[in-house]
């Protein structure tokens, strides 16, 4: 009995502490998971990446980073490339950040032989940006935006540069503006597209061969009240005096991705214009975000979420990333926060701030994204931040996978499964909704929808009336004839009734 | 063929609206001014300004729900309302106006029924069209508010017995006038809270002083 006694201490003692040491490892991240409902107010939800590791140089083998301020992952190869800016190098390592290779001095191969016979080897000074692709034949170039050095300069892994991309010379090219490169995309067609900080007209769009093509996805002006007065000014200013005005100009891009279908995604770095923070671009350079008719589009942070800590924040999203999947991933310089979109620009999760912690940053630079992952480079903590993808992240993710490939039905348990864990995530209501419209259970899919998604709603709402009319079309019809021939019927019977009572009054004159 | 105009009182508002330009002459003549139903118009646009906010279908709905407060509506109708009644009654009987508060108050809330009336059609309709046949909705709403324009600009012409130049100038200045009852009564509250909340610290100073 006394043994049993003991036992029965003993177990309830262990599971104490063992609920103890769960609930420690539940509450590690120095970020608080939330997300934004329908009224566009914040609610707490779960996490959907948590920290794995942070990664400095020394651990990569590179020694000590100096304001590294890009971070590239080249899919075809799994590797990565940080730009070590302060350092005036690009440091390589592998998907696991280990046998880091240091690149710092290049060559110029056999192209340039003759016209810069004197001067074999060049190297970096203030590097930005980085960009790598894989051709068909397996060659690989490497693109570095080499800001202080005024180029981008093509290089292939035996360092030898074979193209390099400079100022242009052209009329377009204003000659009163400085070309230090910032960041640098290429597409599939091997189109250079460079961000210049100085440039407001887009990013400068090269050709392969290093022409000059003009410039690629300008943002809009800001329309303030300034810019609307200005408008009215000039109706009425001289010619001598619309020149002397202050110009109104957009704001400059400042980064830009690809994805793997060659749309161009540009982000604006600006706390106080809201136009064109975020563009989805075709290669006309038409912005798909606006066209698609999103109208409830959003991103970053809303102005009236004072979430974190009690502050509001002005965004200032300073990098975006597109995954494999297609989902959006846009770095916020302001609050050192991650926003994950779907494809669609769907907030799925945020995570990541400001602060010294794990999972936390003082400057933001860069993100990356593959397989489930979030790498973030902070250029002042000199180190990169692995996030891995939480169990619920992982169901989330997969739910919207199928809900992408038009599984609603099979997406149906995935959703069920995310509500049970977190009711107030509203992607789950309308991927169920859509299940259920696409089931043709509309009265359900209505409910689902109602106040999370006015189009799922409309949708639902348009199948869900011509079933309700026709269902009950006869009862309806008959109940319309039925009160419109009594209407007849009364008036005619009203008005023999009249004349009746007038005749009477004429015979009693 | 003229209709018979002794009607009840609930007919009026109805008749007038019927007959925009004439309708106005006919109840000055008959002197058919009923208050009570005046005061049911005005409660019916409070009920129906509600009704807009909480019935309308989600489609069409702004409403922010989370937190509902009836007293901004209840200041956007009936306070609304008697503001214009009161400022259309200030200037014009400084300008040879023939309208007395009670008729002012009477004809205006008459002129409002089509509003009413297309209101609750379109509250009906939020909640069985899609987003794409909203056309019809603000086709009746914009027709509603533009009859019931029309009917005001009457309603005023007759009850003051002016050409429709001075009518509109009148409604212009009415509108001026109303800004400046509105702003005044916000510095009266205003003021008045700030004499109340030194009157309180006084009492609570004195309060102290003699408890201890």
């Amino acid at each position: 009995m006394r043994f049993m006694k003991k036992l029965t201490a003993f177990i309830c003692t262990a599971a104490v502490a063992a609920s103890a040491l769960v609930v420690n490892a539940s509450a590690d991240e120095p970020y608080i998971g939330y997300n934004y409902d329908w009224w566009g107010d914040p609610i707490p939800s779960q996490n959907g990446f948590v920290v794995e590791d942070v990664i400095t140089g020394a651990d990569m083998g590179a020694g000590t980073l100096s304001e590294p301020n890009d971070l590239f992952l080249h899919n075809d190869s799994g590797k990565f490339y940080i730009v070590d800016t302060k350092n005036n190098r690009i440091v390589v390592t592998d998907s696991e950040f280990k046998n880091a290779k240091v690149i710092s001095e290049l060559t110029y191969s056999e192209a340039f032989s003759e016209n810069d016979s004197k001067i074999k080897k060049t190297t970096f000074n203030s590097p930005m940006g980085v960009y790598v692709r894989t051709d068909k034949d397996d060659h690989t170039l490497i693109y570095v935006a080499d800001s202080a050095n005024e180029r981008v300069v093509a290089f292939n892994e035996d360092l030898e540069i074979e193209m390099e991309y400079v100022r242009p010379s052209s009329d377009v090219y204003d000659s009163q503006v400085t070309f230090n490169p910032n960041k640098v995309v290429v597409d599939s067609a091997f189109n250079v597209y460079v961000v210049v900080p100085s440039i407001t007209q887009g990013a400068v769009q090269f050709s392969a061969d290093g022409t000059f093509n003009g410039y690629y996805g300008a943002n809009r002006v800001n329309a303030t009240a300034e810019v609307i007065a200005q408008q009215f000014w000039k109706l009425i200013y001289t010619r001598e005096q619309i020149i002397a005005m202050r110009r109104n100009v957009s704001i400059e891009i400042s980064n830009v991705d690809i994805d793997e279908e060659g749309f161009i995604y540009t982000v604006t770095e600006s706390r106080t214009s809201d136009t064109d923070v975020i563009k989805k671009l075709n290669p006309a350079g038409t912005n798909i975000f606006t066209n698609l008719g999103y109208d409830e589009y959003t991103y970053g942070d809303f102005a009236s979420g004072r979430y974190y800590k009690g502050k509001s924040y002005n965004n200032a999203i300073c990098d975006v990333d597109i995954d494999q999947d297609g989902n959006i991933y846009l770095l916020d310089f302001a609050t050192g926060r991650v926003f994950q979109y779907t494809n669609e620009c769907d907030l799925l999760f945020i995570f990541g701030g400001l602060g010294t912690q794990k999972g936390t940053f003082t400057s933001v630079s860069a993100v990356e994204s593959y397989n489930g992952k979030v790498y973030v480079l902070d250029s002042r903590k000199n180190s990169v931040t692995v996030f891995k993808q939480t169990e619920f992240g992982g169901i989330v993710q997969n739910a919207i996978y199928l809900f992408n490939e038009g599984l609603y039905d099979e997406a149906k348990g995935p959703w069920e499964e995310v509500l049970r864990r977190d009711a107030n995530y509203w992607l789950a209501y309308i991927g169920l909704g859509n299940a259920y419209l696409n089931q043709g259970d509309y009265s359900t899919a209505l409910d689902y929808f109602y106040r999370n998604s006015r189009a799922g709603y409309n949708r639902a709402f348009k199948s869900y009336r011509i079933e309700f009319i026709r269902a009950n079309f006869t009862w309806m019809m008959t109940v319309i004839i039925v009160l419109i021939l009594a209407l007849i019927i009364w008036s005619y019977v009203k008005k023999s009734l009249a004349k009746k009572k007038a005749k009477k009054g004429g015979t009693d004159k | 063929m003229r209709f018979d105009l002794d009607m009840p009182a609930w007919k009026w508002p109805f008749y007038v609206a019927r007959h925009p330009f004439e309708g106005f002459d006919d109840l000055r003549w008959k002197k058919a001014y009923s208050m009570k139903v005046a005061w049911v118009i005005v409660i019916a646009f409070f009920i129906i300004s509600v009704a807009k906010a909480q019935l309308t279908g989600f489609l069409f709905n702004e409403t922010y729900v989370k937190v509902f407060n009836v007293v901004p509506y209840f200041s956007s109708s009936v306070i609304l309302f008697l503001t214009w009644v009161v400022g259309n009654w200030s200037l014009c009987t400084l300008f040879d106006g023939e309208g007395t508060m009670k008729r002012i108050f009477c004809v205006s809330a008459y002129a409002l029924v089509p509003y009413l009336i297309t209101q609750v059609i379109c509250i009906a309709a939020s909640n069985v069209l899609l987003r794409t046949e909203s056309g019809f909705m603000f086709f009746f709403q914009y027709l509603g508010l533009a009859w019931s324009v029309v009917l005001m600009i009457s309603a005023m012409k007759t009850v003051h017995q002016y050409s429709l130049p001075k009518t509109l100038a009148a409604i212009v200045f009415t509108v001026v006038a109303m800004a400046i009852i509105l702003f005044l009564a916000v510095l009266l509250l205003t003021l008045f809270q700030q004499v109340f909340v030194f009157g309180y610290a006084i009492y609570t100073e004195l309060l102290y002083r003699f408890s201890i």
